[in-house]
């Protein structure tokens, strides 16, 4: 239960963070609320009023910012504090792009979309209740971008007659045929996951690539344990299927 | 049966990879991997795969996202807050073209100037034209716009109202109930027509402020009603509610009916006096409650029945009219309206109806008469007396010895003596 405590002096809000590892036990940091954002008003606070109060304790510099935890930088955000969001940026940036790189392979397309899933986020985040980790929670919003551009693809292949999961199949199986000294192993696996069904190719991603838990991948995706575990198993089946040669030599 | 066991079989070797499954779970699959080769084989190749994804290739860090970051959403921010409905990327573009539009719309009217006056100038007249034509000059019009209370009282005590301000020509009814009733509309009637104020109505009757408060409320339901039942029109024409002259006896009995004993005595003074058509002939009568005397004034015309008269003919038709618009229509053009009206009533009264009319689908027998300075309709159709018979104050038409239209053809016709008037009250 957090209390809020006002300072009379300037009349702005104090919000207690939660004990982090840059505080003591008996320590308090009193964040005021600034006015100013990189992005002013772009997000809805709760408190409208208290934006306009630049009577406001001096801000923490950026090391300690950086060493706070995501709930810690996630309540300043949700106390107005706007500028705090970079470091959560930066701190999953890599994770996010990673993810959308391991399901659709394009480079020059992958950081687009990272920014499409911050900027969900970030709108999102003064509505972010806790009840998950916010690591998962901005999996989600990275999954469910991905399977969005996943359907938009396949409309436009629809739309211009590509067959392109036909064609990864048929190069997939060309390039295994060639002798395995010339093989690119990791371009090879990386095929076999494109030709993967959208939720099997990110059920694998999620636990092979990123390490999450079958419960963490349950929580991003959305569904079931049982689900979770039959996707896997079913997409490593189809991935030992499509890259038989390359299994066996291994 | 075997393709389910074989599912089962994947999803148990592929959680016995990830260490996922229980003891005793593990136990069995490696008892079971002891004797299944392919099994074995699945496992060995489910690792192998395992390592192979986890060595997929990372992407170097890249240190300018934040940069990138920052510089799409300020362009969000501006998308947001944009009101054109095109993105701001395409400004130069639209305006290049909205300019060019303009420049040629502009050149084309510049070159085509006298043609475009010629056309916008005709259709403009035509316009015009149906405007004058549908709105104003076809269309029907109250002939009384505003009767206020004044001559609501004129009108329920005489049963004619001026229509003009200086009380130069008049409109009357007269109802008779042994032949029916008639309508007039005619110019110097300034000696013919009384009038009894307001004011003197209340210094002679002395009602209370309970009694005239309900007067009041009566006429001016009676104002109502009368400009809802008299409409001038084009072409000489007038359309009248046939039912307006039963207006005036309704209104005296009514008066008469929420009057007390006494009062009803200063009443028919005041009618005596002033040579009104209708007499209070039971003055003795209690005063109950309003509601049980007085009658109800109808707001707009029964039935949407009009005596429609024109130059020809007479007719009697429905007539289908929004008089809530209808009076919006004359406030708004209050001036146009009054001079137009004033045109018409001038045709109408300078006419001559000297002929019999032709139209025999009218209901019942009637006459017109007329002069270059009046015009009377008479509509031989005699009122109905159950409503009257039913009212414990009687009212009666009065022996008058005056016409009201002393320039009628046959004098003869207009004297009369009513034969329900012959008792004992009758004023000689």
């Amino acid at each position: 239960m957090k209390s809020i405590e006002i300072d009379e002096r300037g009349g702005s809000v104090a919000i207690p963070i939660p004990r982090a590892d840059w505080q003591s036990e008996n320590e308090r940091f009193r964040i005021g609320v600034r006015a100013r954002s990189f992005v002013p008003s772009f997000p809805r606070t709760n408190d409208a009023d208290s934006m306009t109060n630049h009577q406001a304790l001096p801000k923490p510099n950026a090391e300690v910012l950086r060493k706070m935890d995501d709930e810690a930088l996630i309540t300043t955000f949700q106390s107005g504090d706007l500028d705090v969001y970079r470091y959560l940026v930066e701190r999953y940036q890599e994770r996010i792009r990673n993810l959308l790189f391991s399901i659709f392979r394009d480079r020059d397309f992958i950081d687009d979309l990272a920014q499409e899933v911050f900027i969900k986020a970030y709108q999102a985040l003064p509505h972010f209740r806790f009840e998950a980790s916010f690591y998962t929670w901005l999996y989600r919003i990275a999954v469910n971008k991905s399977r969005d551009e996943l359907r938009k693809k396949k409309t436009r292949r629809f739309f211009s007659f590509q067959t392109l999961d036909e064609g990864i199949e048929k190069e997939l199986n060309v390039r295994l045929s060639v002798q395995p000294e010339n093989r690119d192993t990791q371009e090879l696996v990386a095929m076999g996951l494109k030709t993967l069904p959208e939720k099997f190719r990110t059920a694998v991603v999620l636990k092979d690539i990123e390490g999450l838990s079958y419960e963490e991948i349950a929580e991003v995706m959305q569904c079931e344990l049982g689900t979770v575990k039959s996707r896997i198993s079913r997409a490593r089946a189809m991935l030992r299927k499509a890259l038989k040669p390359l299994m066996e030599e291994v | 049966m075997k393709k389910m066991n074989e599912q089962k079989l994947d999803a148990l070797l592929s959680q016995y990879v990830d260490g996922v499954l229980s003891e005793q779970e593990a136990q069995q699959v490696e008892s079971l991997l002891a004797v299944d080769t392919s099994a074995k084989q699945k496992v060995v190749e489910l690792k192998n795969l395992k390592r192979l994804l986890a060595l997929q290739p990372k992407l170097n860090p890249d240190i300018g996202f934040w940069t990138r970051f920052s510089v799409a959403m300020e362009e969000q921010k501006e998308e947001e807050h944009n009101l054109l409905p095109f993105p701001r990327k395409f400004i130069p573009a639209i305006t290049v073209m909205a300019t060019a539009i303009v420049v040629i719309i502009g050149t084309l009217v510049i070159q085509n100037r006298i043609q475009l006056k010629q056309f916008l100038s005709t259709k403009s007249q035509a316009v015009r034209e149906v405007y004058e034509k549908n709105i104003l000059q076809g269309s029907l019009l109250p002939l009384f716009s505003k009767v206020d209370k004044e001559h609501a009282l004129q009108f329920s005590l005489f049963g004619t109202l001026p229509l003009d301000d200086k009380s130069e020509t008049a409109f009357r009814v007269d109802e008779q109930s042994e032949k029916g009733y008639r309508i007039e509309v005619g110019n110097n009637l300034k000696n013919k027509t009384k009038s009894v104020t307001f004011d003197r109505f209340i210094a002679e009757v002395k009602p209370s402020a309970h009694q005239k408060k309900i007067i009041d409320s009566l006429l001016e339901l009676t104002g109502r009603r009368i400009e809802s039942s008299v409409l001038i029109g084009e072409n000489n024409t007038l359309a009248i509610a046939p039912d307006l002259p039963k207006l005036n006896r309704l209104m005296v009995t009514n008066i008469a009916s929420c009057l007390e004993p006494l009062q009803r005595v200063s009443f028919e003074r005041l009618l005596e006096a002033n040579n009104a058509p209708y007499k209070v002939t039971v003055k003795s009568v209690q005063t109950g409650k309003a509601g049980n005397y007085v009658q109800n004034i109808p707001k707009f015309p029964q039935g949407d029945r009009f005596v429609i008269i024109t130059p020809d003919t007479m007719m009697y038709s429905q007539i289908h009219i929004d008089f809530d618009s209808l009076k919006r229509q004359m406030e708004e053009n209050f001036a146009v309206v009054g001079v137009r009206r004033a045109a018409m009533l001038k045709k109408i009264i300078a006419r001559e109806f000297q002929r019999v009319p032709k139209n025999m689908h009218f209901p019942m027998t009637n006459q017109i008469f007329g002069g270059e300075e009046f015009f009377s309709v008479e509509i031989n159709a005699p009122g109905e007396e159950d409503n009257q018979q039913q009212m414990r104050v009687v009212v009666q038409p009065r022996f008058r010895k005056q016409i009201f239209t002393p320039g009628m053809p046959n004098h003869s016709t207009q004297m009369r003596i009513w034969k329900d008037t012959a008792s004992s009250d009758i004023t000689p």
